[in-house]
């Protein structure tokens, strides 16, 4: 093997470069993780590395933290809940998102770059500014000069509230993915398709919604994280005061903190217990998510 | 005479029974507030004898995001039946937004409230003289939290007044250790243990009491004099080489809630890391769980000492405040339940109880931790002889309470005596 | 072609009102009256199954009832029609839930407190004179540069060095990637449990302290209160270093080599002034987002042409030119959309600041600053002061997103 035909990126730099962010990204999670199965008065007596060095971890490690959470009164009923404000937080998003996508992309109408601006520009809105309309929305519904166009609703505390919130505040980056991400279709399939009668209806069903799989997976993992993550608008819209209505996130870092002080051995162990869904979805959907990315943002 | 009598009875439980289960029966009424974990579960379950009673629902959920999702709540019109505040100024906030219903119109005697409760708290949740707050919990923060048994062992006498304490502090110096434990480290509030312990000097310096509600009141300037000695006062507690377990980087660093953990853990010479710690009662609740058990006795507290022998003994503390929303009668049976004695009987009697009732006429023999006992006397004595001030920081305006009076103490802990004057300065101009 | 009547003018008109006003209002309604019902009158688990089953395929009904409607339509309009309802839908939304409540915030920017009288610019002059509101302006940009660069530049380096790794890539890419799934929460709690500062005779638990207080030193052996055969080695000795509150740190000052620097160079000065805690925070954001910036980069590369990236190798340009002159340029405007979305997501960073310090020496963000006005001091004409600060900061994204789009469109 000649000099000139050993690939610059098998010298050991490229490689020990990767390694050294590899293991910096890693190494967060290490202690965190370690420590989540320690007794609470040892994580606080001896340093997690010390644990190691000196051998007593692997005799204390437990797994009480894990189950002083888990086995909490009605967590079940929060991880119900979760999924009841996350699974249709993620699904209607993304429908209206596709089909205003499909026309941004595909078809032509007045006021198309305006209309289009519009959408992109209200990424920015911050989510706690739209906060209070909403919940008046929900409450009171909308009155213009005295006339009632929305009746009173009295929304707040059912599940509707938060999908409809959530769709308020994922619309934006779900339109303008998916839009990308339909503008690298191939152009002479869905014409072709214009071309032989089919409708629009039929062409988003039948040619646009399949090939766009990867992006709606890519921005429904995008969502279903931030909603499941969230706990500001499950709390607004749903369980400020009742407790049957906490998602998991909110409980579990209740039952964290609400521990007091130094309790790192439920402060790791809840974080993780509440990390696990977001992970199991993040991994199976993981090659989706990023061909799905690639799609909305590379273009040569 | 036997008949008339029996059957009145029977009607008069009749009647009693269809009032009492047949018009409030499966009402229910929400409450929201700050409290959670086990404070949360000693709250709920101070409404279970009431729920048995009456059948009246009473929910509460609390929240770490309470004070901005109430104010979310306030705004859009949708609030639940009560909500428990950490300072009467939020509900004063309230009150004068127009969101909170009187107490009169929730049919409390008012007269009544002010025995039970003080005429002085009371009059924290007053607005232009219409009562919108009830009190609820106390907590007592002239108290200095010791261990009897490191004291003995060594000869050291609990201080009485300032001067003690110093002399005690130096001696301590002189044998090698550290006196205190200082930590006022707290996610967006760091700073106010510094204003307690300016509030405890306060009440102890110039006229006492008065000087001290003249200062909340901004009837004395920020800076002056008074104010001036009480921070000078603190600054030598913080800043006297070797009084503070780990110096100021300790003070400024350490999370409260972890600041008396020194006290608990004995280096190879079996002496603490320090030997007093001035901090509220709720501490005990942020203890490590060994410890927890013996507050009153292997831990347990000295009234923060006198400083002007001159001035009669103040406590402070600070407390819990609820507002009502609506005056629906599910609403004043709740409102009624929370101002009685009785409230707090199923709470006091749970050991990792942490929370004092403010009702003088609370049985203070129920509380089952023997550290309450003491704290709850002392609050209730306070309260009869109207020497019981609310924390300062909680009464001033938010911008100067909850802004430049607790970032400015914790510029004072690191920049050292000669920072004084500007802090005040700076506190006297933020004010609104 | 025949002229349209008035009746079927009219009716056109009808069929529109009726797919694009009335019955999205209706599906609106509906499921929003079924679900106030049902609530109270179910069991929990019963009413998740249903909350799943209808809130998920609900959405649907919306858009083949709006079909079946403006299929009654004359065919000429249908077009136009349909177009509408594709659209109409996502951008009723945006303007109820987004655009109606921003345009609101600045009315209310205007206001007091208590937002009942008018204030003019008041409450403007006190974002750009408030010390605190400085620090805090401060601090936003200091995020928007550092954080927006090295989720940049190390996404750049992890996509491109693994890219070209013959194997193992997916699996440094999924390391990288992997803090995408954890909630800014999670985190912070993290970087919290590595940040931890306890008091000097206390077990340093927080590993960058750890290290720190159990470094032999002037002779002394420091041993952060381990434990070797059952006996406590407690860490008395003078001699060790301290440990230090990162996150309360506002300068250097603590820090040793920084106080070793000559402070009348200007350089050292700024040195001597970097706000540690703020540094260590934006290391939590850098560490959640370097991995999707490095996902994206990586693919952009694998576009390439391998006949471009063959002819630099073969002309002798060493890795580092290839990867200046031929990579970068070819996937600048990848780089161009994740930086945009990094800036937007930089200006809204909520969570990690709420959750780790809430702002606490000199670290606070506008967004918590913002949240702070309102619930803190509770001043809601401030509150919507700072919201309209952070839109402004964003403004001339959305203008350089326009222009671009206006350029590719005409490319």
């Amino acid at each position: 093997m000649t000099r000139n035909n050993q690939k610059w990126y098998d010298k050991p730099i490229s490689k020990l470069i990767l390694v050294t962010i590899a293991l910096t990204w890693i190494f967060p999670i290490f202690g965190f993780v370690l420590s989540s199965f320690r007794p609470g008065e040892s994580i606080k007596r001896e340093s997690w590395w010390d644990a190691i060095y000196t051998g007593k971890l692997w005799t204390e490690l437990t797994l009480a933290n894990y189950s002083e959470i888990f086995f909490a009164d009605n967590l079940d009923r929060s991880f119900y809940n979760s999924f009841a404000v996350t699974i249709p937080s993620t699904i209607i998003p993304i429908t209206i998102a596709a089909f205003a996508a499909y026309a941004f992309a595909f078809m032509e109408f007045r006021g198309k770059e305006v209309l289009f601006l519009f959408v992109v520009g209200s990424m920015i809105i911050p989510l706690q500014m739209s906060l209070i309309p909403l919940v008046q929305l929900f409450k009171s519904g909308i009155e213009v000069f005295g006339i009632p166009i929305i009746p009173e609703l009295d929304l707040n505390g059912t599940f509707v509230a938060t999908w409809f919130a959530h769709t308020g505040f994922g619309l934006p980056l779900a339109t303008f993915l998916l839009r990308d991400f339909m503008m690298g279709l191939p152009k002479s399939v869905i014409e072709s398709a214009k071309i032989d009668g089919a409708s629009n209806m039929t062409t988003f069903f039948k040619l646009v919604l399949p090939l766009s799989v990867a992006g709606i997976a890519a921005f429904g993992t995008f969502q279903f994280l931030w909603v499941y993550n969230d706990f500001l608008v499950a709390n607004v819209f749903l369980g400020v005061y009742n407790p049957e209505n906490l998602v998991v996130t909110s409980h579990v870092s209740q039952l964290a903190v609400g521990a007091y002080g130094e309790a790192w051995h439920l402060r790791t162990s809840g974080a993780i217990i509440s990390m696990i869904v977001p992970l199991i979805v993040f991994f199976s959907l993981q090659r989706f998510f990023i061909r799905g990315l690639i799609g909305g943002a590379v273009k040569g | 005479m036997k008949k008339p009598l029996l059957v009145s009875f029977l009607l008069l439980t009749l009647i009693l029974g269809a009032c009492g289960g047949g018009s409030l029966e499966g009402e229910e009424v929400s409450i929201t507030g700050a409290l959670i974990g086990t404070d949360q579960d000693g709250f709920r379950a101070a409404f279970e004898p009431f729920m048995e009673e009456t059948g009246i629902v009473v929910t509460y959920q609390g929240s770490d995001n309470f004070e901005q999702e109430i104010q979310i709540q306030m705004e859009s019109g949708d609030t639940p039946d009560f909500a428990l505040w950490p300072q009467p100024g939020a509900v004063v906030d309230a009150a004068n937004r127009g969101m909170l219903t009187p107490l009169a119109d929730l049919d409390i005697d008012l007269e009544q409230y002010q025995n039970d409760f003080s005429a002085y708290l009371v009059g924290l949740g007053t607005v232009d003289g219409v009562i919108y707050g009830g009190a609820n919990a106390a907590n007592l923060k002239s108290i200095v939290w010791y261990q009897p048994a490191e004291f003995e062992a060594r000869g050291y006498s609990v201080p009485s007044t300032w001067d003690e304490m110093i002399a005690l502090a130096d001696q301590i110096v002189a044998d090698g250790m550290n006196p205190f434990c200082f930590g006022m480290y707290s996610n967006g509030a760091s700073g106010w243990l510094a204003t307690d312990w300016m509030e405890d000097i306060m009440l102890r310096t110039g006229n006492g009491v008065d000087s001290y509600d003249q200062w909340v009141n901004h009837e004395i300037p920020f800076n002056d004099p008074v104010v001036k000695n009480a921070a000078t006062l603190l600054s030598q507690i913080m800043h006297t080489e070797g009084y503070v377990v780990g110096g100021t980087d300790a003070i400024v660093s350490t999370y409260f809630g972890n600041a008396q953990d020194p006290m608990f853990s004995k280096d190879a010479n079996g002496n603490p890391g320090c030997f007093m710690h001035r901090q509220a009662s709720f501490i005990t609740g942020f203890w490590p769980e060994g410890e927890k058990a013996g507050a009153g006795t292997v831990t347990t507290v000295f009234p923060f000492p006198s400083i002007d022998a001159s001035l009669p003994a103040a406590a402070l503390g600070g407390g819990d405040m609820w507002g009502a929303f609506n005056d629906r009668d599910a609403t004043k049976a709740v409102a009624e339940y929370m101002l009685s004695a009785e409230f707090y009987n199923n709470v006091a009697t749970r050991p990792d109880n942490a929370r004092l009732s403010a009702h003088t006429g609370f049985d203070t023999s129920l509380y089952a931790a023997p550290i309450n006992k003491i704290l709850g006397d002392t609050i209730a004595a306070a309260l009869s002889a109207n020497s019981f001030r609310f924390d300062a920081s909680d009464l001033m305006p938010p911008e100067v309470g909850a802004g430049s009076f607790w970032k400015e103490m914790m510029n004072l802990a690191v920049e050292g005596p000669g920072y004084i004057d500007t802090a005040l300065d700076t506190i006297e101009n933020s004010w609104p | 072609m025949r002229e349209t009547t008035q009746q079927e003018k009219l009716m056109s008109i009808g069929i529109s009102m009726l797919a694009l006003g009335i019955f999205p209002l209706i599906w609106f309604l509906s499921q929003a009256l079924l679900f106030r019902e049902l609530t109270d009158a179910i069991s929990r688990n019963l009413l998740v199954v249903v909350a799943l089953i209808i809130g998920s395929s609900f959405i649907f009904l919306l858009f083949l009832g709006m079909d079946k409607i403006i299929k009654l339509a004359p065919k000429d309009n249908r077009d136009a029609l349909e177009a509408r309802m594709f659209v109409g839908p996502s951008l009723f939304m945006i303007s109820l839930f987004l655009f109606y409540p921003a345009v609101r915030t600045i009315y209310i920017s205007f206001k007091d407190r208590y937002s009942k009288d008018f204030i003019g610019f008041e409450n403007y002059k006190w974002a750009f004179s408030d010390p605190e509101m400085i620090v805090t302006i401060r601090n936003q940009i200091i995020w928007l540069f550092f954080v927006v660069f090295f989720v940049l530049l190390i996404g750049l380096v992890v996509g491109w060095l693994s890219d070209r790794l013959n194997k193992g890539e997916a699996f440094f890419k999924s390391i990288v990637f992997l803090p995408m799934a954890i909630s800014a929460v999670g985190a912070s709690a993290i970087f919290k449990f590595i940040y931890e500062y306890r008091p000097p005779p206390l077990t340093q638990i927080g590993i960058i302290n750890g290290i720190r207080v159990s470094v032999d030193r002037l002779g002394a052996q420091c041993m952060n209160n381990r434990i070797i055969n059952g006996e406590f080695n407690g860490f008395d000795n003078e001699n060790c270093l301290k440990p230090i509150g990162w996150l309360q740190q506002r300068d250097m000052s603590n820090l040793p080599f920084a106080q070793s620097l000559d402070a009348n160079n200007w350089f050292n000065n700024i040195v001597v002034n970097l706000p540690v805690n703020t540094m260590l925070l934006m290391l939590i954001m850098i560490w959640m987002f370097t991995g999707f910036a490095a996902v994206v980069f990586s693919a952009g590369i694998k576009a390439i042409p391998q006949e471009i990236m063959e002819a630099g190798q073969i002309d002798g340009a060493s890795e580092i030119r290839v990867f200046r002159s031929i990579v970068i340029p070819y996937i600048k405007s990848t780089i161009i959309v994740v930086g945009t979305y990094m800036v937007v997501t930089v200006l809204k960073a909520f969570d990690i600041i709420y959750v780790s310090t809430r702002g606490d020496l000199e670290t606070n963000l506008l967004a918590v600053k913002m949240l702070d006005e309102f619930s803190k001091y509770r001043n809601f004409g401030r509150s919507a002061t700072v919201a309209v600060l952070i839109f402004v900061c964003v403004l001339p994204i959305i203008i350089g997103t326009a222009i671009r789009e206006k350029e590719n469109a005409q490319s």
